[in-house]
């Protein structure tokens, strides 16, 4: 098993190609409906994938928000590439000792899926060649571009798919490592040591959707096939493992097809309507199918193998049923799950006969409303259904979220690239890669060591701090003399708490912020255990610390209220004191602790309730309890 | 073959034939694989760019300690593998219109030689481009010019006046014009003037995102020009250009009420001091009953054109020295004045002794929305007074088209005015509703 990586990271600079902010809205201004067609690159000829999309024949609406300017929405031309995306660029490159390139030339990449207004993404080969070792282990790094994030998906009608402009243009720097990696574990590993390198440039956006890996999975014997966009790190190897178990399942079929002399005619698809006593239901029974035709395709030598693959859960039959579903249609029915979805054996008797099919021979049933989408699936899951009898075809594969990839476009190739003629060339001059050297930032391994050495923290706790990207924010809190356990809490473990905003833009408080909040709980304004309230407040929309304090009603206990507080609850249990002596502050503790609800810090409240402890011990208390309160 | 320090690998390089396989090695002893291709034209002054088999190119600065190899020749010349287009008289049952191509963002790709847009006139390349040009039926198409539009003269108006006329005495429906968008609107304004007795439309047609984008609104515009050109209820010039963002709603606007109002939106084309004749919306023309009708023809071009005219934005530094040099040996001057026709009061008698020598002059206002009226303020009666002649709501372009054409038909100043001030093909809107209130 091969795996290469491609990791890309949206970076906190102003947007790619406009002066935008890099920041998402859901708030819309309007909207606007456009088509696109492939065009062809400098030899004429158009990608595969750009056709595939153009045949869907979809249109695309675009919501546009106080964030966007004419450039997102293709009705101006892109603006110089921004300066300071470049330098984070570069900067990588240095880190991962990759030989920049003397002229970044920006090239227009065929992307006609809707996502991007203009149907090409921008992008620019930055630099090539670099290397990057993670644990012992040496993996080449075969490029890093400069490109622009694509639209955010908004939700999807009938014939029409529909984007939200704030996402697109944002600068994305894509770092792909050779084909090197032997597993999915460590593809993992070498993507965190990729984001720990990022995040040490301190220019990257943080949250969800802001860091995408891409997979390239190969096998002996299968194909390069492409898992594009996986959001969650901790996901990387089951979709790796998965990609290899599945290419395994499927050269299993191949065999066995092969064996049987397999074949997939080229006869146009059958309407088989009049031979079924009904439309079938499941995945024919689309509202969108009205009273179109159900066409029949037959499989010859396909019976039994279009179901489960012995052993794995993958099965020959999900893969043609993509082939149909990425025209639109819900699916298809085919013969090895049948009879079922309302079509009897009198029926697959008919159907049978009809196609003059023998026992080792299979079928395959869809509908549609438009019998030209019908033919299309069907052309399409014959192409599919050829492809299994030769091996494994190249495709561009969707992560789902139960770890599983689905069909989504061919490989795109080479030909969707060709320049984009209204940037001009840039230069990248000795002069600036010096500059960029004499700042570079601690490597996170380097930076590791100094802090585990310079705080006295642990290993662990200071990989979490790095790898996490917190490194810059915990040396800043702690100068201004935090703790440095209290910090790394904070950082480590209460801020990633709070729930990511509706938009699913993580809350990401400043410095300055941080450092109030830290400031209050040090002046015992409330105690430390109200940190993730109060954080949560702030996340909530608290324009500032004082005011998310009071929105969580953790203020409000005054040093003399805890001690009438502590005073009245020890009053109450005076006999227990005297019998118990100071056995009893566990107990009271609790009870203390629940009425002070993390308004006032634990440690002060431990003090006040001995001191109180004392007092009754002592007899310098009554036990009475006290007037008024 | 290597080529070592002795001679130029830079002009080695520039050499070899776009296509070639190189390997380049720097001094450093980097190495880099690729294709050559041509250079940005803003590129370095020793940049060679290479595509790379990633498709990427990248531009590799060369030196006199830069060495490289040749891999592989170019493969043989690659045409283009668009299937050819049908005969362009294909069924004509329902008739045919002409498209008249003159270059322009419309009829242009990206020329890698350059690094720039360059026009295409072949008719197949055309029709590979904008199949749906054929969607609402029959299409001829005949190349007239091969130029963008800041090239597209005065004299190129009578060219294509020619054309449209032998288009209709040829039989058909409607004639559509693609055209670059610079100087479209003035195009337009020329041709209102040149063409009398229309039996059908004659649409000009642009696009402000070249055909080698995906989002080009090329193919949408065309489209909407071409089922516009079919429609039987209009016999007068008009622009057809997208009414807004999307790509499903276009405009139709008069060829004298239109100018392009922004360097690159779609919707860049608006009417001025009223709405639009039309819209095209979901296949649909819908017109405005102050259409002019076809008539019963022959269409007949109104010529020639005397380009001896100028258009002069007046600004607060215009002094009468520069405007004497301007105003040399032309027959007409269009003034762009402020506000209601004003120019400075030093400039006045400028303009007296033009019309004293039988110069016409012409006052607009840059305002480009609203009349042009002389008495109002004192400046205006004036020049009134001094022989300037007021074209009330004429834009700046449509006025200047206007005397280009006015002085190639007429002899004298005062036959000049005449033609000026009477409306010819419906310029004139002199009654200007309010915009509905947002």
């Amino acid at each position: 098993m091969k795996v290469g990586l491609e990791v890309h990271q949206q970076l906190a600079t102003g947007k790619l190609f406009c002066r935008c902010p890099s920041e998402l809205s859901d708030e819309t201004l309007g909207s606007f409906s456009r088509r696109l067609r492939p065009s062809s690159g400098e030899d004429r000829r158009v990608d595969p994938a750009a056709a595939f999309e153009a045949s869907r024949g979809l249109s695309y609406r675009y919501e546009f928000g106080p964030l966007d300017c004419l450039v997102e929405m293709d009705e101006e031309p892109p603006r110089a590439l921004s300066e300071d995306a470049l330098d984070v660029a570069l900067t990588l490159a240095l880190l991962l000792s990759a030989r920049p390139v003397d002229e970044v030339a920006v090239m227009r990449k065929i992307v006609v899926d809707g996502s991007n207004t203009s149907g090409f993404q921008r992008t620019a080969l930055v630099a090539v060649d670099g290397s990057l070792e993670v644990r012992g282990k040496h993996h080449e790094i075969l490029s890093i571009c400069l490109e622009e994030d694509a639209a955010r998906k908004a939700g999807e009608g009938a014939g029409e798919i529909v984007y939200r402009l704030d996402r697109l243009g944002i600068p994305l720097v894509e770092i792909a490592t050779g084909p090197d990696i032997s597993s999915g574990p460590e593809a993992r590993e070498v993507a965190e040591e990729i984001g720990a390198l990022l995040r040490a440039t301190g220019r990257v956006r943080r949250g969800i959707g802001t860091i995408r890996e891409d997979l390239n999975v190969s096998i002996e014997g299968g194909h390069r096939i492409e898992i594009k966009g996986v959001q969650e790190l901790r996901r990387l190897s089951d979709y790796a493992d998965g990609e290899a178990t599945r290419q395994q399942a499927l050269l299993s079929v191949r065999d066995e097809l092969h064996r049987r002399g397999a074949t997939v005619g080229s006869a146009p698809p059958v309407d088989v309507t009049s031979l079924l006593h009904k439309i079938p239901s499941g995945p024919l029974s689309s509202s969108s199918r009205k009273e179109g035709p159900v066409l029949a395709l037959p499989l010859r030598g396909f019976a039994g193998l279009l179901g489960p693959i012995p052993g794995t859960e993958e099965r020959l039959g999900r893969e043609l049923a993509d082939q149909a579903r990425a025209v639109g249609l819900r699916g298809l029915i085919h013969s090895d799950e049948l009879p079922g979805y309302g079509v009897t054996d009198t029926d697959i008797a008919a159907l049978r006969a009809h196609l003059g099919l023998g026992e080792k021979d299979a079928f395959v049933l869809v509908a549609d409303a438009s019998s030209e989408r019908g033919t299309l699936a069907l052309h399409r899951v014959a192409t599919r259904a050829t492809s299994a009898i030769e091996g494994i075809p190249g495709e561009t594969r969707d992560p789902l979220p139960d770890g599983r990839t689905r069909y989504s476009r061919p490989l795109p190739g080479r030909h969707r690239m060709y320049p984009e003629t209204d940037i001009p060339p840039i230069p990248i001059t000795t002069a600036r890669l010096e500059r960029l050297q004499a700042s570079l930032p601690e490597r996170p391994t380097a930076r590791m060591e100094r802090l585990e050495r310079q705080y006295g923290l642990n290993r662990e706790l200071v990989r979490q701090v790095v790898y996490g990207g917190f490194a810059d924010t915990f040396e800043a809190l702690t100068a201004r003399g935090h703790s440095p356990a209290l910090v790394v809490r904070l950082l480590v473990q209460d801020v990633p708490a709070i729930a990511p905003r509706p938009d699913g833009s993580a809350f990401e408080p400043s410095v300055a912020r941080l450092d109030q909040v830290l400031t209050a709980a040090n002046a015992g304004r409330f105690g430390k255990e109200g940190i993730p309230r109060v954080l949560e407040a702030l996340a909530r929309g608290a324009p500032d610390v004082d005011s998310a304090i009071a929105a969580t009603g953790l203020e409000g206990l005054t040093a003399e209220a805890l001690a009438a507080l502590v005073d009245r609850i020890v009053r109450a249990q005076a006999p227990l004191i005297r019998e118990r002596g100071k056995e009893a502050f566990m107990p009271l503790m609790g009870d203390v602790m629940r009425e002070v609800r993390g308004r006032r810090d634990g440690r002060e409240v431990a003090e006040e309730l001995r001191r109180a402890i004392q007092r009754v011990a002592d007899g310098t208390t009554d036990g009475k309890p006290a007037e008024g309160s | 073959m290597v080529v070592g320090s002795s001679s130029d690998p830079f002009a080695a390089l520039s050499a070899l034939p776009r296509g070639q396989k190189v390997e380049i090695r720097d001094s450093r002893g980097h190495t880099w694989n690729g294709t050559i291709v041509p250079s940005h034209e803003l590129s370095g002054s020793r940049i060679v760019s290479l595509k790379l088999e990633s498709g990427y190119n990248v531009g590799v600065s060369v030196d006199s300690g830069t060495t490289f190899r040749v891999i592989s020749h170019p493969p043989p010349e690659h045409h283009p593998a668009s299937a050819p287009p049908a005969a362009s008289a294909s069924v004509e049952s329902d008739g045919w219109i002409t498209l008249l191509t003159t270059g322009g963002t419309i009829a242009s790709r990206v020329d890698y030689d350059t690094g720039g847009v360059r026009p295409v006139s072949d008719e197949k390349e055309i029709l590979a481009f904008y199949p749906e040009l054929k969607n609402s039926g029959a299409v001829r198409i005949v190349p007239v010019f091969d130029r963008l539009s800041e090239d597209v003269g005065p004299p190129d108006w009578l060219v294509l006046a020619n054309d449209v006329a032998e288009a209709f005495r040829k039989g058909a429906r409607g004639v559509v014009i693609a055209h670059g968008t610079d100087t479209l609107g003035f195009t337009a304004a020329g041709l209102s003037f040149l063409l009398a007795d229309l039996p059908g439309p004659v649409v000009l047609v642009g696009a402000q995102r070249s055909p080698d984008r995906p989002s080009s609104d090329g193919p949408s515009n065309l489209e909407a020009a071409a089922t516009v050109a079919r429609d039987r209820r209009l016999g007068e010039v008009v622009v057809v250009m997208h009414a807004g963002f999307s790509d499903d709603r276009f405009a139709i606007h008069r060829g004298t009420w239109v100018r392009k109002m922004h360097s690159s939106r779609r919707d860049a084309f608006e009417s001025r001091n009223g709405p639009p004749l039309g819209t095209v919306e979901g296949g649909k023309v819908h017109l405005l009953p102050v259409v002019r009708a076809p008539s019963a023809g022959p269409a007949r071009v109104e010529g020639p054109v005397d380009d001896r005219a100028g258009l002069l934005w007046f600004y607060p530094g215009l002094t009468p020295e520069r405007a004497r040099s301007f105003s040399e040996g032309l027959r007409g001057i269009v003034l762009a004045g402020t506000g209601l026709g004003h120019i400075r009061s030093s400039l006045i008698e400028w303009a007296r002794t033009l019309t004293d020598k039988g110069v016409v002059v012409a006052m607009t206002t840059q305002c480009l929305e609203g009349g042009a009226d002389p008495y109002v303020y004192a400046t205006g009666r004036e020049l009134l007074r001094a022989g300037v002649l007021y074209l009330d709501d004429l834009l700046p372009e449509t006025a200047y088209a206007k005397l280009v054409w006015a002085l190639g038909r007429a002899k004298t100043a005062s036959e000049v005015r005449e033609l000026l001030t009477r409306d010819r093909a419906g310029e004139f809107l002199r009654r200007h509703r309010p915009e509905a209130e947002a």
